[in-house]
């Protein structure tokens, strides 16, 4: 007995003993492992996924790619040439379609795209389920209807507090389904789902409620807002939310590394040191934060990101969700959604909210179908 | 003692909501006025309000919250699921997509029309999301077939909105409709709307004893004799008939079904038999109650009953979700 203890694996410190089990996991090709270690400095290193960079240069690329493109087509065609020479020179016969019209909601659409992929990425880690995400459960309907009351009473005045406003309705929103989801510690499965989801409805039926009497200036302008599309959004939007990004920055970096030992179970990660409870609330507060933002700046458009973090992670085949990845996809899904409702009907424009619905609304069915989707 | 006054207490609930739903309003119409138009006639102000406006929307929400109510409580028993309503399951959407359809290819016009591609949208919704939920190991849980009809409802939002942002003419005459709400009917519907009633009733309550069995298992229904097969697709095509009858004729309205049978199981014992007339009853005094709270909460102007009863229902849905056992 004892000479077998002896011969087996030496006892390791328990940080590598995560870094084997994620070798082990994903496959490796060739021979090489899927980790590498960069060094640039004695004292710093960072754990990269070989696969992972590959993945995110090439959505980089894409992405690229899609936004030059939905510069070009539209209503008027524009050739290539012609939209560099308008960003360029700010003059010149496409400077109305390219500058004022097409590149503020394409700027628009990455930015509200890449914050809720990357929100998606936050919440799913945290409840460790992919249904769970934060449209699903009721911050986006949190921000609608924050920013519902302040359009249609007209308490907010300036279009710079409008993110303020909608991310107290998404943190309200949060707050609200997890204590109603409480008993004794909230569990990451069905009931959080169901309260979420109960507590959207009973959202909406709010912003119902307020538009059934105010003023039909008011009204006009919160159903606009609320179909969830980039139609007639530009910089004015997209500045504020560009802000909130950068600002989360520091915390989105903290919280790709922090996240990490959350995909294990609770336990686990709290015997490799992992004070969870913490790195659990900073995690799913920056999450929220950066849907309601999203949601503010664009009406609710739903499903980015529930599929998104879904999408990236079979991509780059790794164990946990991929944050940058993530919010590349969410980013790229919502440019092309955003050019193919531009463009799918002319010279009508579907509300992009309509149609990542559309496409959202099945995979979450196949999502449902699966085994072990739900527990 | 609650058992025996629960019968008399519900219709008395009932006609004290119709009588108010005939009085209450943006002009309040004195009780002798209400039961002088309805017995005589004539051609006053008061009386061409109650006869004209309130008298349908009256009617129709009590029969759609009766048809809702009844829904529920077989949806309820055939899932063996105590979440189940028809708006949580997705039929009230599939139906509502089934009638933007009709009305976007120009089918249909009126509640005749609707009806039958409201029914068609119900059915093929139910079916859906029972396939979906019923895969995998654990069958058809509450959280499975509460998410399927989200996501069902989402995408058939989604595919509205579409038809709705293409064709300007359907979405003038969907937008009143789609609200839930129940004024600006007219008279005729409620006739219309009896015989699919009728039909999904007797589809019910013809086998209510049959799912008083299937509360028991599968198996112990089968050998207690019934075809358990056969009482599930008759309950949930009767519930998808009064389901597509109320939708056609008010509008997609949720959580009718949710509360209602909850509480008359709590007031009668007897098994379905009892269960679901008195669901019938609940659910008319909720809908028209909702609707009379809808006209008064932020007078003058009116919030749709569809709206009311989701404020009510979602507490009610939180309260389920929370207590022990209802979801594993």
């Amino acid at each position: 007995m004892s000479g077998a203890r002896r011969a087996g694996p030496p006892a390791q410190a328990p940080r590598r003993a995560v870094v084997r089990l994620r070798d082990q996991q994903s496959p490796s090709r060739g021979g090489r492992t899927t980790v590498a270690v960069l060094r640039p400095h004695p004292r710093l290193s960072f754990l990269v996924h070989r696969r992972s960079v590959g993945v995110a240069l090439a959505l980089l690329a894409l992405l690229l790619a899609v936004m030059a493109l939905s510069a070009c087509l539209g209503q008027s065609y524009v050739s290539p040439a012609e939209v560099w020479r308008a960003l360029r020179t700010g003059a010149g016969p496409h400077d109305l379609v390219v500058n004022e019209l097409r590149v503020p909601r394409i700027v628009l659409g990455a930015l509200v795209g890449a914050a809720l992929g990357a929100a998606g990425a936050l919440v799913q880690t945290v409840t460790r389920n992919p249904l769970a995400s934060p449209d699903v459960i009721g911050v986006g309907h949190g921000a609608a209807a924050a920013t519902v009351l302040a359009l249609a009473t007209g308490a907010v005045g300036s279009p710079a507090a409008m993110p303020l406003v909608s991310v107290a309705g998404g943190l309200g929103a949060a707050a609200l389904v997890h204590v109603l989801a409480w008993r004794r510690g909230v569990q990451a499965g069905g009931r959080f789902v169901l309260v979420g989801v109960g507590i959207g409805v009973a959202l909406s039926a709010v912003v119902q409620l307020y538009l059934a009497d105010s003023e039909l200036e008011a009204a006009e302008q919160v159903k606009l807002w609320l179909t969830g599309s980039l139609n007639g959004r530009g910089w004015e939007q997209a500045g504020p939310l560009g802000a909130v990004l950068l600002l989360a920055l520091p915390a989105l970096v903290w919280a790709g590394r922090a996240a990490r030992p959350l995909g294990l179970d609770a336990d686990t990660a709290a015997a490799l040191g992992v004070r969870v409870d913490r790195v659990r609330l900073g995690v799913t507060v920056l999450g929220v934060v950066l849907a309601a933002t999203a949601t503010g700046a664009a009406g609710p458009i739903g499903f980015v990101a529930l599929t998104s973090p879904q999408l990236a992670r079979r991509l780059t085949r790794t164990p946990q969700l991929p944050l940058l990845c993530s919010a590349l996809t969410g980013a790229l899904v919502l440019v092309a959604a955003d050019l193919v409702a531009r463009t799918l009907l002319p010279p009508l424009e579907i509300p992009v909210g309509a149609l990542t619905s559309l496409v959202g609304g099945p995979y979450l069915l196949w999502l449902l179908g699966r085994r072990s989707a739900v527990r | 003692m609650i058992r025996r006054l629960a019968w008399p207490a519900s219709v008395l609930v009932v006609a004290a909501a119709g009588v108010l739903s005939l009085t209450v309003g943006t002009r309040a119409v004195p009780l002798s006025a209400v039961a002088d138009a309805l017995l005589h006639g004539g051609g006053s102000p008061d009386a061409l309000v109650v006869r004209s406006l309130r008298l349908p929307r009256t009617e129709i929400g009590l029969t759609a919250g009766a048809a809702l109510g009844v829904a529920g409580a077989a949806l309820q028993a055939v899932t063996r699921n105590p979440l189940a309503d028809p708006g949580i399951l997705g039929l009230s959407q599939g139906a509502a997509a089934g009638v933007v359809i009709a009305i976007g290819l120009g089918l249909a016009d009126g509640f005749s029309g609707y009806v039958w591609y409201a029914f068609a949208g119900a059915v093929l919704a139910a079916l859906l999301v029972y396939g979906i939920a019923a895969r995998g190991r654990d069958g058809a849980s509450p959280v499975k077939l509460a998410l399927a009809g989200t996501a069902l409802s989402a995408m058939t939002a989604g595919g509205t909105t579409v038809v709705l942002t293409s064709s300007a003419a359907t979405l003038d005459q969907f937008r009143f409709w789609q609200v839930g709400a129940l004024s600006g009917r007219d008279a005729g519907t409620v006739v219309r709307m009896l015989p699919f009633l009728a039909a999904g009733a007797v589809l019910v309550l013809g086998c209510a004893r049959g799912l008083d069995a299937l509360a028991l298992g599968d198996d112990t229904a089968r050998a207690l004799g019934h075809r358990v097969a056969w009482v599930r697709g008759s309950a949930a095509l009767g519930a998808a008939l009064l389901t597509a009858a109320a939708v056609a004729a008010a509008g997609p309205i949720a959580f009718v079904g949710l509360a209602v049978p909850h509480l008359a199981r709590r007031l009668v014992p007897g098994g379905h038999r009892a269960v679901l007339p008195l669901s019938a009853l609940l659910g008319a005094a909720l809908l028209v109650g909702a609707d009379v709270a809808g006209r008064v909460v932020r007078a003058p102007a009116e919030v749709p009953a569809g709206v009311m009863t989701a404020l009510v229902g979602v507490p009610v849905l939180v309260f389920l979700v929370r207590r022990r056992g209802a979801v594993s």
